[in-house]
């Protein structure tokens, strides 16, 4: 038994994905204290606060964290803060751009009045540098190539110094701790975080110290915030399935358990 | 056949030949990792140019005449020179300023951030403990900011610490705190797993969610065209595999 | 010659480091505008680096081609993968939509590129059960303690775990901020230690490794 075919654990994982996707059930989630510490501090941000939302991931890591920043975008838009949206990943440019349009649209804002995506530049953490002494050095254009001295969104912002919450939605390097290190240890601006759930527990020494505000981790923070927001998407319809396949490797490992401890006295004593 | 459904069929197809791989290592799988491959490149060049050269190299130097920004141009075109034998010891200059203005810009920020802030905020809490009157000790186990929490943190960041520290022998009391170590460390890693495990489904449910989207009418039904496709492919190359023993791939 | 080789570099590496190491300390408005000029010339540096990132992998699979290696057909598809994107890539002036209409090179990197790379990473969901049922046993008590916070930690950050049992999300919670958070810590200041003493290494001459190129 211990043997197994792994295509028949593939097709148990399969099943236990497919089935809760198909025939939702709902349960209710949990809010975790460090998702609600982003949710709160953004509700207390006046009107028309500079908001910096750093898009750091590509399509491996959209399931996780693209759920993360449409809740995070329509947050933001419903409080009526001016976006400033940009990416440090080159593979993620064309996926920010649009999630970015997508949410904009559907909340009725206006490109260069309320929102602006900046787009990708490479150098990752030169480029918080760079952002932190003059954005308009970093980002001289856009994304679509207008200059971005002069545009309404920006104004009396001339720097992240200016910027009220930053919010960096990280799926490696650079992520969050390059814009602790590089960003918020020398230009001072309120930083929370949203990353995968392989990059999480590595983030909670900075939560702990206040470095970081808030994190949303994985799926399952993704839901949470989608839930306080009140807007339910992918990541509230995933949890399901994330229960079913939890789930499904606890039993699996039990098992592997039961048939290694059932072996092994079957064996008489092995020498450890 | 418009643009969507075009390209619902193409996501499908590909999504399903990678997914053969579960089955087994296939021509499908192959070629849909090749053309992976080929794609990111692609996408990452013309990125690279429309970024870089237009917008930071030509745009700033030709219409707004920064000529200083030739300098780090130069330095980029030495760095490729590491392509030309004879003239590669020139990219040497490239990579020394860069690696010595990355660790420059590195070393007092990181010292800053990851060490003298973490270390801080071990002792910090301790500290906070004896008040104006008198000393307060917070038993609230689920409260991460209570004291008892804080002296578990100091010993497991000093156990771990010390755990790592192999230039003495781990003996005698020592060896009760390299234990300890060693016991915080297997916790971490049990989280850490259980973390790596959500995260790998959450990317298979956010897969398998497209598929589910893209097996609607409106789009033609993909997914069940494209799935039996895709085992029939399958059924065929093992059974041409099967009557062709003697030949390899 | 060996001056221009091997100790100009090395001169430069001292100089660029020390230099920005004091930088940071330094508050005057020329140091602002040093800092500025170097984080800008980087970001067009980094432009030069990914085209060398990428053009090692052109000529391993350049070098397949021209000797028809086993399966060198799968490398023409990769090399025609990556001409039709640049082609659209240039048709479109590098944008994958132009108010709101999705270009030919936003329908390759929606279409193409997206389901591609997310399916090459959700398949591991696959294998990381695998490998949890063939491996993941408690042969010893430090592996019996890393299965328990595991399953803990699995079970509490799911809602049907929490509706089961509330206890497992309040213990995963701790084990997070307070277990995880302590050696994560640790491990951060360790891992933060050794990177600044290379740093120190690589600026003072100690560690030539990072030249490479040319003799010497």
């Amino acid at each position: 038994m211990l043997k197994i075919d792994r295509r028949i654990i593939f097709l148990v994982i399969g099943v236990c994905t497919l089935l809760p996707l198909l025939y939702p059930v709902g349960l209710p989630i949990k809010i975790s204290p460090e998702v609600r510490s982003i949710y709160d501090y953004i509700e207390t941000l006046p009107e028309r606060s500079v908001f910096l939302l750093s898009i750091d991931f590509d399509p491996a890591s959209k399931p996780e964290l693209h759920p993360q920043a449409i809740a995070l975008l329509r947050h933001a838009f419903r409080k009526n803060l001016r976006v400033v949206a940009m990416t440090l990943w080159v593979s993620g440019t064309g996926m920010a751009d649009q999630l970015l349009t997508q949410v904009a649209h559907e909340m009725g804002k206006e490109n260069g009045k309320d929102y602006v995506f900046l787009g990708w530049s490479p150098g990752g953490s030169a480029v918080i540098i760079n952002m932190g002494q003059d954005l308009y050095t970093a980002f001289p254009s856009d994304y679509g190539g207008k200059s971005t001295k002069g545009i309404p969104v920006l104004e009396g912002v001339q720097s992240l110094k200016d910027v009220a919450y930053a919010i960096s939605l990280g799926a490696g390097n650079p992520g969050i701790e390059a814009w602790y290190v590089f960003g918020k240890d020398k230009y001072k601006f309120e930083l929370g975080g949203g990353c995968t759930g392989v990059m999480a527990p590595g983030l909670y020494p900075l939560l702990r110290s206040g470095q970081i505000n808030g994190l949303i981790g994985g799926l399952r923070g993704a839901a949470e915030y989608e839930s306080l927001v009140g807007k339910k998407g992918r990541a509230v319809a995933g949890m399901d399935a994330q229960s079913a396949t939890h789930f499904a490797i606890i039993i699996l490992v039990a098992m592997c358990n039961l048939f290694y401890f059932s072996l092994r006295q079957q064996q008489g004593s092995v020498p450890r | 056949m418009d643009e969507t459904s075009l390209g619902a069929w193409m996501a499908t197809g590909l999504t399903l030949f990678i997914f053969s791989f579960l089955y087994k290592d296939n021509p499908l799988f192959k070629l849909a990792e090749h053309l992976y491959v080929g794609v990111s490149v692609g996408y990452t060049i013309v990125k690279t140019c429309d970024a870089v050269v237009v917008n930071q190299i030509y745009k700033p130097i030709v219409d707004q005449g920064e000529i200083s920004l030739l300098i780090p141009v130069a330095i980029g075109l030495l760095m490729l020179t590491r392509y030309v034998p004879k003239a590669a010891w020139m990219s040497r200059y490239a990579f020394a300023f860069i690696v010595g203005l990355g660790s420059g810009l590195a070393i007092p920020r990181t010292i800053s951030s990851f060490i003298l802030k973490q270390i801080e905020d071990t002792v910090r809490p301790l500290l906070s403990m004896a008040g104006g009157d008198g000393l307060t000790f917070s038993m609230n186990v689920l409260n991460p900011a209570s004291s008892i929490n804080a002296v578990i943190i100091l010993v497991g960041v000093s156990s771990v610490l010390f755990y790592f520290f192999f230039s003495i022998e781990h003996s005698g009391p020592g060896r009760v705190v390299a234990r300890t170590g060693i016991i915080f460390l297997m916790i971490a890693f049990g989280a850490a797993f259980g973390y790596t495990v959500m995260a790998r489904m959450s990317l298979l449910i956010g897969r398998l969610t497209d598929l589910i989207e893209f097996s609607d009418a409106s789009y033609g039904r993909p997914t069940l065209w494209l799935a039996l496709l895709t085992i029939a492919a399958l059924v065929v190359l093992s059974r041409r595999a099967a009557s062709m023993p003697s030949q390899s791939e | 010659m060996i001056f221009l080789r091997r100790q100009l570099p090395l001169l430069i590496t001292m100089i660029t480091g020390v230099l920005f190491v004091g930088q940071y300390y330094v508050p005057h408005p020329s140091s602002e505008l040093l800092l500025t000029s170097a984080t800008k010339w980087l970001q067009i540096i980094g432009g030069f680096a990914l085209v060398l990132g990428v053009s090692s992998l052109f000529h391993q699979h350049a070098a397949k081609i021209r000797r028809q290696e086993a399966g060198w057909g799968y490398s023409v598809v990769l090399y025609a993968g990556m001409l039709a994107t640049i082609i659209a890539g240039a048709l479109a002036k590098g944008k994958e939509s132009f108010d709101g209409i999705m270009t030919g090179f936003g329908w390759v990197y929606n279409y193409m590129m997206v389901p591609l790379q997310g399916t090459m990473f959700a398949i591991l969901a696959f294998f990381i059960a695998s490998a949890a049922y063939r491996s993941f046993r408690a042969r010893s008590r430090e592996a019996a303690v890393l299965l328990v916070a595991a399953v803990i930690v699995m079970m509490g950050r799911v809602p049907l775990g929490e509706y089961l049992i509330p206890l497992s999300g309040d213990v995963s919670q701790w084990i997070l901020n307070v277990l995880n958070a302590s050696v994560r810590r640790a491990i951060l200041i360790g891992v933060s230690l050794g990177a600044i003493a290379l740093s120190f290494k690589i600026i003072f001459g100690v560690e030539r490794s990072y030249l490479g190129g040319g003799k010497e």
